[in-house]
């Protein structure tokens, strides 16, 4: 019975030195450590972000706690417990660089479309920008067209006008005067010695000259102005020239010069161009002057 | 006397499997462990603190290393370089952690001044 006793009490005496053999009491601070930073890891970003590198921490936590089960607070037991924390740590730290990564990427991604957005904007303005010039293009070509077309009548204006001139010269005197261009026809080409009735001879002058004055600017205005010499009484003078201008002014009306272009005006011998004293003077002075004003139009 | 000669074989061999048949030196350990500290301080890990203290680590861990394999203690030699490696590694992944916040900056400084750019331009509406 005693002996029975003393083999119980050897069995409870083993049983409690093997507990403490295996649990080994206080576990070393290295452990401590590791399974603080595998809590930290676990319950972190790095479970979602890199589970494979938590699960390894996890794995090598458990080979340190299975040796200090096993053979309590040894070296081996601290050594695999520093690398479990190690590894630990290195799960949380890869998963912070990869949320730095995927933030970079937002940025960078945003950036990008920022820039497509700007290129867009720009692409869109651009093509904006060339229809509004192709239709000022449009625009330019007609002014060039109109400008052309006004070029071209004005050169035609002014050889018309030059062939006119040429063609009056050839019976008339003229000239170009600041109040436009003057023909001076000769009074005794015209009129009969006090008469202001047309010769027919001058009235084959007169035909070319409407037919010169036609081809001139169709907007100009024309005075015909009748001159005498200083014989006789100026009343008498000044009737005359204002009849015979008359009877110019209205052949060319009938001659196609259109009435309200051309009037008439009787100066008398007031406006003599030569001596009066000689013949050849005074036959100077008996005139008739066509004065051709220039277009008060452009 | 047979059977106690037997008895004492038994008792002494797997002794002189754990004793005699001495551990190898860790070259395969060592390598790696300085491979993984050469890594880190091209990595610059020097330049970042936390990094720092891990290569730190790393190499004091294989210096020690180095000498426990002299002294003929590979068994603490390869625990040591266990360590050590374990240590690289963390530096290495704290060096690419500092990389990557950067490189974070710089994306974010692009952007911004990509942003007063195109505001400047009048690209944005």
């Amino acid at each position: 019975m005693k002996t029975l006793r003393n083999i119980g009490l050897l069995v409870a005496v083993s049983s409690a030195f093997g507990i403490i053999g295996c649990a080994s009491g206080i576990p070393p601070q290295d452990l401590v450590t590791a399974r603080a930073s595998y809590e930290h890891a676990s319950k972190g970003p790095a479970q979602e972000l890199d589970p494979a590198d938590v699960h390894a921490a996890r794995e090598q936590l458990d080979v340190a706690e299975a040796a200090f089960v096993k053979d309590g607070d040894t070296q081996a037991t601290r050594d695999q417990a520093y690398v479990a924390a190690r590894k630990a740590e290195l799960a949380e730290v890869r998963a912070r660089t990869m949320q730095a990564n995927q933030t970079k990427e937002g940025v960078v991604g945003a950036m990008h479309a920022d820039e497509r957005k700007a290129v867009a904007l720009t692409a869109a303005e651009l093509s904006q920008t060339k229809t509004q010039l192709a239709t000022q293009g449009v625009v330019l070509q007609a002014q060039a067209a109109t400008l052309a077309t006004e070029k071209a009548r004005r050169e035609d204006a002014e050889k018309r006008a030059a062939q006119a001139a040429a063609d009056l010269a050839k019976f008339a005197t003229v000239k170009q005067e600041t109040r436009g261009m003057v023909i001076t026809l000769s009074g005794s080409v015209l009129f009969a010695s006090a008469k202001s009735d047309l010769l027919p001879a001058a009235q084959m002058k007169l035909n070319d000259v409407a037919n010169a004055l036609t081809k001139e600017d169709p907007n100009s205005k024309m005075v015909v102005e009748g001159h005498t010499d200083s014989q006789g009484a100026a009343s008498y003078n000044q009737d005359l020239s204002q009849h015979r201008a008359q009877a110019v002014r209205d052949y060319l009306v009938t001659r196609g010069i259109a009435s309200d272009r051309i009037t008439a005006q009787g100066f008398g011998s007031s406006r003599s161009i030569a001596d009066n004293t000689s013949p050849e003077g005074r036959a100077n002075n008996r005139r008739v002057e066509i004065v051709v004003q220039p277009s008060s139009k452009p | 006397m047979y059977k106690s000669t037997f008895f004492s074989l038994a008792l002494i061999v797997p002794f002189a499997a754990a004793c005699g048949a001495s551990f190898a030196p860790p070259t395969q350990r060592l390598a790696d462990a300085q491979s993984a500290e050469r890594s880190a301080s091209e990595l610059g890990a020097n330049s970042v603190p936390a990094a720092q203290l891990s290569l730190k680590l790393a190499q004091d861990q294989i210096a020690q290393a180095q000498k426990a394999i002299t002294d003929g203690d590979n068994v603490r030699a390869d625990s040591l370089l266990i360590r050590a490696k374990a240590d690289a590694e963390l530096a290495i992944a704290q060096a690419r952690e500092k990389g990557a916040k950067i490189e974070v900056d710089k994306a974010a400084s692009d952007s911004a001044a990509q942003k007063a750019t195109n505001v400047g331009q009048g690209a944005t509406k």
